[in-house]
């Protein structure tokens, strides 16, 4: 976990929700252009990692750290503008249309008072365009399907212009041709040189798409490296209570997955 | 942004322009139009002919009518823009000043004023108690919801909730302990109403209801991104309690000030920026204006409706917008809830 290109770390993390530790001894690192991905069952802690990496949760102990410096010392508008969080619980007005929310993304760029500029607009335009809604930009939130709001909000973190991608569930309301389009546009970014942290259901999906997995249980990390070797651990096997199983195909480049209920 | 919303703040404008000259120029005394327009623009350093007014009619126009109708627009334009701000720091689109305790703490401070003889004794006792009691209130709220660990929405309004049951509990008690020939003063306050106010209540109001005014436009982008909530304001490298705290402290100011010079005048701020922001969207730099001008707009009409719906007496100000604005409340709640 050293060297110079690691984005973003974590070192010893606990964190707390009210009196409960939802989060212990989370130690990572995440380099740029890579993709991790956070898989676990439900309540494991995952969506409490993902906001304590972005700053959101205070650490009971231990820290994140953000290029090296840790994370509770950056300026607020800088952190915004080398780390967005995306989720699915977003929650913006229904009459705002979909452009606006997406310019909302320049905010860290333009803080409160400086107009837009045609750099922003360019970002925004961007932004829309590499998740695939451009055509929605001037409809309004209340109008759209979940999915769409989520490419929204996947949009209006690409619009900060950010050397790392938060994202909790960002596949949760996409249909497949909307989720391979997620995917896409996530490499896409990464070919930029943006990390990315997704935390993904689907662990067939996330085996596809990841350099690397994470498996957390029960606020821990439980397993961690390649997919193929977080799925095929016992660990994976035990947090989720079945029987996985990674089948070579001969005509696909990946494993392909199947999951038993445990006897 | 479409045509609707690029036209609504031009027929805003022109819509209370003109309802402002019909409200000047109509009353118990009515003026006529072409009089009070020439005085105006005699007055404005511009050629015109006040001759049909008359020394009297003017008299009327500058001394009761025209502080009268201004102040009735500064109220209902302060109201709706908090209304606005408040909608959007609480992303509920059907939030209100009186969520914070501003109308029940006014009412206690306005009450505490003519129950210690101070309102009829000294000039401005009372919108200026009125003013204290709104900004006790308010602050009562902040601290009770800070001390409890609670200064999360749900905590504020909670706590707004239980401090306005307190306020209004010693306002009763107060009330009763008041001499007879005193209460009437107090309860046509609490109904709302713009009777007697002249140039220093505009002054006076003016400013507190304009720097708070213009200071809440200047912080629209802030407020959009905390439209959007917590953890995604934050994320964008917003201060959210901070932030929230200081648009709640200016938007009480402004709410407590027009309070101070009204009375209760219920509804405007919910109503104004509700209905407004289909047309222009939920973004500050549109929507605070356009509430602006569509609450000083309201507020400027019931006034005259006050005025002149009656010949025998004039109609609280207050209970006017509640019969407008109750039945809307419960229009738009409906269709709120509908949506699920």
């Amino acid at each position: 976990m050293s060297g110079h290109d690691v984005l973003l770390s974590a070192h010893g993390l606990a964190v707390d929700r009210g009196r409960r530790r939802v989060l212990e001894d989370v130690t990572l690192g995440l380099r740029a252009g890579e993709a991790l991905a956070v898989v676990g069952p439900n309540a494991a802690g995952k969506s409490t990692l993902v906001q304590a990496l972005a700053g959101l949760l205070e650490p009971a102990s231990g820290e994140v750290r953000l290029h090296g410096r840790a994370l509770a010392t950056w300026p607020r508008d800088a952190r915004a503008r080398t780390l967005a969080l995306a989720t699915s619980r977003e929650e913006g007005p229904d009459s705002l249309s979909v452009a606006d929310r997406v310019a909302l993304g320049r905010y860290p760029h333009r803080g409160p008072f400086q107009p837009l500029g045609a750099n922003d607009e360019a970002a925004v335009a961007r932004a829309l365009e590499r998740t695939g809604i451009a055509h929605l930009a001037g409809r309004r939130l209340g109008t759209l399907s979940a999915g769409e709001r989520q490419l929204a909000t996947l949009a209006r973190g690409l619009a900060q212009e950010p050397l790392l991608l938060l994202l909790d569930e960002p596949a949760a309301h996409l249909d497949i041709g909307h989720q391979l389009q997620l995917f896409r546009t996530l490499d896409d970014v990464r070919r930029r040189g943006v990390a990315v942290l997704a935390v993904i259901h689907d662990l067939a999906r996330a085996a596809q798409w990841a350099d690397r997995m994470l498996l957390v249980a029960a606020g821990r990390i439980a397993a961690e490296g390649t997919p193929a070797a977080v799925l095929g651990s016992e660990a994976a096997s035990r947090a989720f209570g079945v029987r996985i199983r990674g089948h070579a195909v001969p005509a696909l480049p990946h494993l392909h997955y199947t999951f038993e209920e445990a006897p | 942004m479409n045509r609707r919303a690029r036209s609504a703040l031009p027929v805003l404008a022109g819509g209370l322009l003109v309802a402002l000259l019909v409200a000047t120029a109509a009353g118990s005394v009515s003026l006529p139009f072409r009089g009070v327009v020439g005085a105006l623009l005699m007055k404005a350093g511009l050629p015109g002919d006040a001759a049909a007014l008359g020394p009297a009619g003017e008299t009327i126009l500058f001394t009761v009518r025209l502080p009268r109708v201004l102040l009735a627009a500064l109220v209902g334009g302060g109201l709706a823009v908090v209304g606005a701000v408040l909608q959007a720091v609480f992303r509920n689109p059907l939030a209100d000043a009186g969520l914070l305790g501003v109308g029940a703490g006014a009412a206690l401070g306005a009450v505490l004023a003519v129950h210690l003889g101070l309102a009829s004794a000294v000039f401005f006792a009372l919108p200026f108690a009125a003013f204290a009691g709104a900004m006790t209130a308010v602050l009562a709220v902040y601290f009770i919801a800070g001390a409890a660990g609670r200064a999360s929405l749900h905590g504020l309004l909670l706590t707004g909730l239980a401090v306005s049951a307190l306020a209004g509990a010693l306002t009763s008690v107060l009330l009763v302990a008041t001499e007879e020939f005193r209460v009437k003063t107090v309860l046509f306050w609490l109904a709302g109403g713009l009777e007697g106010r002249g140039w220093t209540h505009v002054q006076a109001g003016a400013v507190f209801v304009l720097a708070g005014v213009a200071l809440l436009g200047l912080l629209g982008r802030t407020i959009d991104v905390l439209s959007l909530g917590e953890d995604e304001a934050a994320s964008l490298g917003l201060p959210v309690r901070a932030t929230r705290l200081g648009l709640l402290g200016l938007a009480s100011l402004v709410a407590g000030a027009c309070t101070a010079a009204a009375g209760a005048v219920p509804f405007v701020g919910l109503m104004a920026p509700h209905a407004l922001r289909p047309l222009v969207g939920p973004l500050s730099r549109r929507l605070l204006p356009a509430s602006f001008l569509g609450g000083a707009l309201l507020v400027v009409l019931a006034d005259l409706g006050a005025r002149t719906l009656s010949t025998r007496f004039e109609l609280p100000l207050g209970a006017l917008t509640a019969f407008v604005g109750a039945p809307y409340f419960l229009i738009a709640l409906r269709a709120n809830e509908g949506r699920g």
